[in-house]
Formats: structure tokens, sequence, C-alpha cells
């Protein structure tokens, strides 16, 4: 069937399987292999996207379930200055490790932050029940995040100030 | 393995005629989380699909004349974040809070859950508890009610016929004098699936400081969630105190033992609903902490 597909800002118009998942669609059609898969049940989140401003699992939704929804990757986390504040973050407070849970934390994170801008450590935590690491133990993550949302908020235009300011 | 149809209705209307179409190989599709998934570990496709998703007129939680309806696109997200549900059927947003991840309450339906069956459903024990009807519609057009205990069939088993599309659930809304938690024990803290949960209905008469109407029902003990006349009755007329936790806990485990006799997890489940049910008993707030007295 064909669909249209947002993906990082740009429309895509493609030909799928009716039955396709998100993730298959994004990593094996437009090659956003930053969505991994890992568990293909819900649980793990490695392959956790952004789709209109929410986090959800591409392993458990068609790809057809996001015609008409503007969908984030990893890939569209970084802007034309660099990369996402959160992505900086992690790097900074050595997040990382073998890395493929990453993306999937980022988008867990990233989607927390616009609904929730400054959330308690509880609810950093909570964002993040649904990514599984192995290599961590979390607090390095929930220290990024935690970071993160202690910067003042970035705007895509950078003004020098005023941006992020409200309590 | 044949490809799967996929239809997309954008509207009821279109909805109705997409289920005239519908086989009993055919499925329903509303957040995914569970069909999804199963389709893909489980190496099958329906032969047709009808993606609800673009349905929104199912999206809506409304209070009306003293009924709460909430519709079967609403997401556990959606719910637990609701101030109609949480003022009243705080049970039911409970219990959306406790459903899996952030990822899977984005997706995950109230509608689905329904359909869905599974014995271990927290929205469903929730409902159960709240006396929740359910509205459908099928391939004619033609709207239906009847209790969500008539849909449950068994595990993974309901009565809803394959043109039969859940449009709605409702529910008397509760009032100030009736409290209502939601308590559930997993093998783990968060993103869990319950091995045992319990919603709790009561009135409360807080000049008497009295209990009365205990509606109380329990998930994933046996094949769907039910309510318990023999245990609601043993609170009612009953004050709120310690006696009472204890009469309450030790009735959540004789339901337990009369629902699954002889079952391979009753040896766990009697002890655990003592647990569970001082949770759901303390959580209501109606007197000092009550701890449990194991015995």
């Amino acid at each position: 069937m064909r669909l249209l597909l947002n993906v990082n800002g740009m429309e895509h118009e493609l030909d799928v399987r009716p039955t396709a998942r998100l993730i298959d669609v994004l990593r094996l059609q437009l090659g956003l292999t930053g969505v991994k898969e890992g568990c293909s049940e819900g649980e793990c989140g490695a392959c956790t996207v952004i789709v209109d401003d929410k986090a959800v699992n591409s392993c458990l939704v068609l790809a057809a379930q996001a015609r008409g929804k503007k969908v984030l990757t990893v890939e569209g986390l970084a802007g034309d200055d660099g990369l996402d504040l959160l992505q900086r973050m992690f790097i900074e407070h050595g997040a990382v490790q073998c890395g493929y849970c990453t993306p999937g934390m980022l988008m867990s994170a990233k989607a927390l932050l616009i609904v929730d801008p400054h959330p308690t450590e509880e609810a950093i935590r909570l964002a993040l029940a649904g990514n599984l690491c192995r290599c961590t133990g979390y607090t390095t993550i929930v220290a990024a995040v935690r970071a993160a949302s202690e910067q003042p908020a970035e705007s895509p235009s950078a003004p020098p100030a005023g941006e992020g300011s409200a309590a | 393995m044949p490809n799967a149809e996929l239809l997309t209705p954008g509207g009821i209307q279109e909805l109705t005629a997409a289920l005239q179409r519908a086989t009993p190989s055919s499925r329903l599709l509303a957040g995914g989380t569970d069909l999804v998934r199963s389709m893909h570990h489980d190496h099958w496709e329906p032969d047709l699909l009808i993606d609800l998703s673009g349905v929104r007129e199912l999206d809506f939680v409304r209070l009306e004349d003293g009924t709460l309806r909430v519709g079967a696109l609403t997401t556990f997200a959606m719910l637990q974040a609701d101030p109609l549900v949480r003022r009243h059927g705080r049970c039911l947003a409970e219990a959306a809070a406790q459903v899996g991840s952030a990822q899977i309450r984005n997706a995950a339906t109230v509608g689905g859950n329904i359909a869905n069956a599974s014995p271990c459903a927290d929205s469903v024990t929730a409902l159960v508890a709240l006396g929740g009807d359910v509205r459908t519609i099928d391939g004619a057009g033609r709207s239906a009610t009847r209790p969500l205990a008539r849909i449950l069939v068994g595990a993974g088993r309901t009565s809803l016929a394959p043109d039969e599309a859940i449009t709605e659930v409702s529910f008397a809304a509760l009032g100030a004098d009736q409290r209502t938690t939601f308590a559930k024990i997993g093998s783990r803290s968060t993103v869990t699936v319950a091995r045992l949960s319990m919603a709790l209905v009561i009135d409360y008469d807080a000049d008497a400081r009295t209990l009365s109407g205990a509606r109380v029902a329990l998930g994933a003990v046996g094949e769907a969630a039910f309510r318990d006349p023999r245990l609601e009755e043993l609170l009612e007329g009953r004050p709120a105190n310690n006696e009472s936790a204890r009469l309450f806990a030790a009735g959540c485990t004789d339901a337990v033992r009369r629902a699954i006799p002889g079952r391979y997890s009753l040896p766990y489940k009697q002890h655990a609903a003592v647990g569970l049910a001082y949770n759901a008993w303390n959580a209501l707030g109606l007197c000092d902490r009550c701890e449990p007295v194991w015995g």
C-alpha cells in the first residue's frame, strides 16, 4: 500500500506492506538504523521513537498507524547547529557504554522534556522505565537527563536570552 | 503468508462499512501493542485488519447525566491524566498509570484492553469494579450496550462478533462519598504484568465512619476479572478500622481460593492477596494505616 510518512521533518511517499511495523519501514526502507530492535515486544524500549510528541515503541505499531503524524527518530534529534542538548549531556555524563539502548533512551527522555521541561528524578525514572540498559546501571543516564533539564531551554533559532526563563 | 488487507476508516460511517467485510479471521487494530506483537512473534496475519486509529470520534472522555463515558480509543496515558476520570473513576486512572511503560501507555487503548481480554488486563479489573457497560457498533451500523462482564468470556476470548467494534465503555460516575483504588502485584515495581490485581469501590459514610456497597474486582485470578459477592458482603455496614481490614484481607484470600482451586499459582496468590488487600485498603485512606496480619 502507498503510505505518506513524515519522518524527521521530511515527507516520504512509500510503498509498504500493509502490516509492516513502523520500525521495519524506518530501518529497512528509510535506512534509519538508529532505531534499534531489541525484544520486539515493547519491553526494552530500544526501538522508541516519538510520534506527535509522544514516545512509542516502533515495534508495536504499524507504519500505517503513523500516517498523517510526525515521526521523530534519533537521526532527527540533532539540528543544523549540532547535537541536541540531551545528546551532549549523554556524552558529558558518560551515559553511553555499548550504545544499543541509547537512541531509545534519548527519545524517551526527549518525549519527557517536551511535556515536562523540568521533571523530578522520579518522573525521569518513570519516563525511562520502559527502556532497558544492560551496561550503565542507569545512574549516568538519569544524571544526563537531569542535567539537560537544568539547562535553559533551547530554541531552534537560538536567541541570546529570554527563552526558558519562566520558573 | 498472504498479506492482510488493511482498511483505515476515517470515521464511524467508514468503520461500519469496513466492519461489513469482517470475517472470524479479521482483527480490529487499536493501539496495536498486543496485536502487532502477536502477529510479529507468532508469524500470522489476519485476512483483514481494520485500523481504528483514524476514527477520532472514539477518542473522548465525557461526563453526561452522572455517567462517565470513555471512548474506546482513549489511551492509558490520557486516562491516567484525565481530570474527569481521576475525579469520578479514580481506580481506572490508577490502573491506567500502572499499565506497561510510558511508550505502551501512549499507544494502548482501553477498548483494545477489553477486546484483547487478557486475564491480567489492568483497566479491565478497574472497569469490572466500576460496573462498566460496553457499547459497540456492528457492520449494520447497529449500536448495542452490554455489561463488561458479559463481554469477557474467558482468557483472550470475548462475546464480540467479528463485525462488532467497541465504541465506548461507561459507568456511573463516582461521587464524593465513594472511595476507590486499584492495586496490583507484579514481578517488579513498574512495567510489569499483574500477577494479581484488585480494584475496590466502596461507599463511605464519613459521619458514621461505616462502609457499604463494596464492589471488589480481582484480576489475574482465573480467566477474567470478576467480582465476588461473598467478599463484598463482608464489608457491609462495617466500621473503617483495623479489624475490617483484617476481615477484608482474609476474604480476599478466600475469594482467590474459590476462584482457582488447585491451580499451581494458588499457594502464591492466596498469600499475595493479603498484601494486596492491605495495599488497597490503606490507599483508600479511611483510617490509620493498617498492617497485614500474616498467618
